[in-house]
Order: structure tokens, then sequence, then C-alpha cells
């Protein structure tokens, strides 16, 4: 299949430089853990933020860096996609035989980011360990659910980015700005930030829809009907569609513009 | 032979929004742009027969790349029809693509630092070439542009001659109908070039492919093809043979003529003196004088003792030069 040979192509390639992908891969992971620390230490001071233990935010923690980090992974030529306008390389894809969104997700991937994802993984194995949760086959359906609508929110926003960067280059740092902040404020309980901002993030940049909701539901906590909070991964899937269109509309301005 | 592509009064139309300075206006410029409209392709119309090979000529900016780009399926122009295999580019593209092949000369297809073949290998799977026919183009390009001690090198250590090579490999292993090469020849070796443009001719009359080539070497054009279409501000100026303007410019003979003594000034009828030095003058015909040998001694003879001279025909160059003046490109 075409995806493996991408997959082996990458993996060839940055296998040339070994000593820079282990220190970019070591050094995320430090970044990582100072992060974690940081929440950690927090919660030495004050036990709980709102409802939440240290623990349930450990889990956000752990969900936002999985999603993040596997996203920039796997979707890089999205998330860099300025470069490819830049250099050519778009030019190049659009006279292949292949659908470009395909060619896309082949024409970068960063594996020093996978640290990431282990650490992620890691942390939300302990986090759920340690919370003690009455699993059921819900429950599990509901974590895989988020994961994946999680990858497409992070997804839509990386093809937001890549739609404008056909149009102006210099609007790339507004984009920054949201993909970072996002992932910041995911790290703690949506409810401790003021009524708007956690509205924004709940609804129109979702991030609260792949941690703090699906998240209350695994732990039983939260006032709304379980129901709500079970399903709130699926928002996720109904913003990914606006921004994949966007993206579309925007690979045809470039056709027709041609920057 | 029927024609392979064909372009019929194609437009293509860009606004650049403009931008002023301070920041004040870049603020403004956020909100509201102001756009100017460049017509890069005006009306360009013209036919390509089936094995041809082509050069698209004109000065820089005129309008090649873009032409490039739209019988790619890169970009749509703004008006105009254009057919190609009897597909048209910008709206078949997937199925389009799949026969015809680019070489964009300054930027590669090829992975910087994994070895050539595994680059191949890609293209063959992007191409879904079955195995046999693979193999067999392969060693055939292979063979032809001797690639086998560079299959296993990574791009990056490969020499600008090497990366053209593969260049020219990757983008035939499908075996496209159609060959558009991008200014193959820029800043190769003399050696090299030569290899490349007679690989050129071979791939052309073995597979029949059509080649459309932009270059900026008038000895390309010189070595590979008669026919051209010359392009400028948008506009085709001309196609046709390349024989018939230099034809029209071979008249044109520039004479060096070296004095037994030094004369403050060199004049002489029907000439044009270009320069003059010393004992020596290099002269011109002027375009109503038909350059003989015999009267042209003769006649220089009796005015300027001389003792000896050198005739040369315009460079292909110096042609094109010409004709871009003429023609206020």
């Amino acid at each position: 299949m075409l995806y493996n040979r991408y997959l082996k192509m990458h993996r060839k390639s940055s296998f040339q430089y070994k000593g820079n992908m282990v220190m970019l891969s070591i050094s995320s992971v430090l970044i990582s853990i100072s992060e974690l620390i940081a929440v950690f230490l927090m919660f030495r001071n004050f036990k709980t933020v709102g409802n939440w233990g240290f623990y349930e935010t450990a889990l956000m923690f752990g969900l936002i860096t999985t999603i993040y980090s596997f996203t920039e992974c796997f979707a890089r030529g999205f998330d860099e996609f300025s470069k490819l306008i830049k250099n050519g390389d778009l030019d190049r894809l659009m006279v292949r035989p292949v659908n470009i969104i395909y060619q896309i997700f082949g024409s970068k991937m960063e594996f020093s980011k996978l640290s990431r994802v282990v650490l992620g993984l890691t942390v939300i194995g302990i986090s759920l360990a340690k919370l003690s949760i009455n699993w059921t086959v819900a429950k599990v359906l509901v974590l895989i659910l988020t994961l994946s609508c999680g990858c497409l929110v992070i997804l839509g926003v990386m093809m937001v980015g890549a739609g404008i960067s056909v149009f102006s280059v210099e609007n790339l740092e507004f984009i920054n700005i949201i993909t970072n902040g996002a992932k910041e404020i995911g790290y703690y309980p949506i409810d401790i930030y003021n009524k708007w901002l956690s509205r924004i993030f709940t609804f129109i940049i979702p991030v609260a829809c792949f941690n703090y909701l699906p998240i209350s539901y695994l732990i039983g906590i939260g006032s709304l009907p379980n129901i709500v909070y079970a399903l709130s991964p699926l928002y996720g899937l109904i913003f990914f569609i606006p921004c994949l269109l966007f993206f579309l509309w925007s690979l045809k301005k470039y056709q027709s513009t041609g920057t | 032979m029927s024609n392979i592509i064909q372009f019929n009064n194609i437009c293509k139309d860009f606004k650049i929004s403009v931008r002023k300075k301070g920041i004040k206006n870049a603020l403004i410029g956020f909100f509201k742009r102001e756009h100017k409209t460049i017509e890069a392709l005006k009306n360009v119309s013209f036919e390509i027969e089936e094995g041809d090979i082509v050069g698209y000529i004109g000065p820089n900016g005129a309008g090649k790349s873009t032409t490039i780009k739209i019988m790619s399926g890169i970009l749509t122009p703004t008006s105009g029809s254009c057919s190609i295999l009897g597909f048209t580019p910008w709206k078949d593209r997937k199925q389009y693509v799949s026969n015809i092949g680019v070489v964009f000369g300054q930027r590669s297809q090829l992975w910087w630092d994994v070895p050539i073949i595994d680059s191949f290998e890609l293209l063959k799977d992007i191409y879904k070439i079955p195995n046999k026919e693979y193999e067999e183009t392969l060693n055939e390009l292979i063979e032809t542009l001797n690639l086998k001690e560079l299959l296993n090198r990574p791009l990056r250590q490969l020499s600008l001659g090497q990366k053209m090579k593969c260049e020219l490999a990757g983008s035939l292993l499908h075996r496209p109908k159609i060959l558009f090469l991008d200014e193959p020849t820029i800043g190769l070796d003399a050696v090299t070039k030569l290899a490349v443009r007679d690989f050129i001719k071979e791939i052309n009359k073995k597979w029949g492919t059509t080649i459309i080539l932009t270059t900026h070497d008038m000895s390309d054009i010189d070595a590979l093809t008669n026919k051209i279409i010359l392009i400028g501000r948008g506009q085709i100026l001309y196609k046709g043979s390349f024989s018939a303007i230099k034809h029209k410019y071979d008249r044109i003979k520039q004479i060096e003529v070296e004095f037994k003594e030094k004369y403050d000034k060199i004049e002489f009828d029907g000439y044009e003196v270009i320069s003059h030095n010393q004992n020596m003058a290099v002269l011109k015909n002027l375009p109503e004088t038909t350059f003989n040998t015999k009267d042209f001694i003769n006649e220089i003879s009796k005015k300027y003792e001389v003792v000896d001279f050198s005739v040369k025909s315009i460079s292909v160059d110096e042609i094109l030069a010409q004709l871009y003046t003429e023609l206020k490109l």
C-alpha cells in the first residue's frame, strides 16, 4: 500500500540522522514532563482544583499530550503546509495521480513526536489505574472515541491554518496561538476558567470535547446527564467537517491564484 | 499526425494585493485589501503535434511557467479552453496526470536523504506501475542514463548533473505520453548538457514521447528541436520553425578586420562599425547590404590596408536577444 511506502521512506529518512532524532525525542519528552511536574506541584499546594484532583488532571494532561503529539507526527504536512507551498512541493503533489489530502499526509511525518505519545499513553494508563474507575464497555468505547475525535479536532485546526496559508503567510502566528493556547488550556479542567473562555474552548475550538467532558463521564462527575458527556467527543467530528471543507476550498483557490 | 495539445484562447489573470507602507496601512490592509490584476496570459492559443519536441521560449516573466502549470493541471485558467490527450487538465486532474511527466528544473521530486532507488519505488506505487513494466523501464533508463552507481546513493550526495539525470528517469518511470521539462539544462556542465540532450532525443525517438521544454539556453533549442513557441508579455509572438527566424538573422555577419596600421576612424559604406580598437575593428553589415566576401575585401582594400579578417555568423543567443529587442520584450 502507498501509505506503507510513505512510512518506510520517512523512517529511512529520519534514521539518516539518528542522533538528531534521539535528541529531539528526549528533549520533547523532557518539556512535557516539566509541564506535568508543574501540574503536580500545584496540587501539592491546593489538593484539588474545583472537583478535580491530581490524577483527574493528569488524565487530561495525558489525553492532550497523546492527541496533540500523535496528530503532529502523522499530519505534519498540514501543520507545515506553508512550507509545502513556499518550496513548490504542492505543485509537485498536484501532478500526481493520487488524492491531494492523502499525499499531504504522506509528505511529512515527524517521528520524534512519538516519544510524547508514549509519555502521554503512560500518564493516561497510570491515571486510569489510580482513579479506580468502574469499567464498562461503554466507557472503553468513549475513551477510544475521545482519542480519535481529539485527533480530528487538532487536524481540523491544522487544516484551517493550512488553508489560511494559501492566502497569506503572515497569519500563521495566529494559528499557533490557537493551537498552543488550546493545549495549555486543556491541561486544566475547563470550569476553572471564566465563562467566555470555557465556552470558546467548548464550542468554537472544542478542546473540552476530548478531555474535560468525556473524562467527567469516565470518572462519573458533573451535573449534566451522562449521555451528554459520553457523546461529547462526537462534537469534534462536527467541528472537523467545516474545517475540511474550508481546506478543500482553499486548495481550489490555490489552483486559480497559484500564489 | 494529430494534435496532442490544443490551447484555445487561454487567459490567466492574477490578483495581487497591493500593500502600502506603514503600520496604519498594514492594519487597514488586514481588513481591506486593494487588488491589482496582472494579466499573465492573454489569449494564448497553440497546438502541438504528437511526437514533437517543442521549445517554449521567452524572457523571464513572460508567462512560460504559468503555461506549463496550466498544461500540467496545477493552475486553472481564467478563461479559454484546453484539451490535452482529450482531457481538460484542471478538471480531470487525477486521470490526466498519469499520462504526463513534469520536471521542474530547480526543484526535485526525489527525496533528499533517501537512496534514489527508494524514491523510484515510491513513484512506482504512486503511479501504480506493474512490477514487470517497472523493471523493464527502469533497466532501460539505467542503461541510457548510466545510473547504475547512483541508485543506492541519496540525492544529497549527487552532483547537479547526476541529480538531473535521476530527475529525468523519475519522471519517465510511468512512461508518460507527454513530458514537460522546465529548464532541464540549467546549471549543467557542457558534457552533461550534451548527455541530457541526447537522452531527451532518444526518449522522443524510442517512445514517441511528446516533449515540451522551456529553456533560456538557445543551444538546447538548436540541438533538440526546430519547433518553437515564443511568448512575451503573456502573448504568443511566434510559433513555427526556428530555422525561419535564424535565416532572417543569418544574413547579418560580423567581420573582424585587422589593419596594417592604426586608423583614427573607420568608415565603410553599407557596414556598421561595432568596435574599433588600435588596428582592429569589428564591422556588421546593415540589413540592406548582402555580405559577400569577394566584394567586401575588394572594397575595403581600396580604402584601408587589410592584413587579416574573419567572418562570423551571429549566434543563436544574439538572434534571440535581437528578437526580444525588436519585439520590445
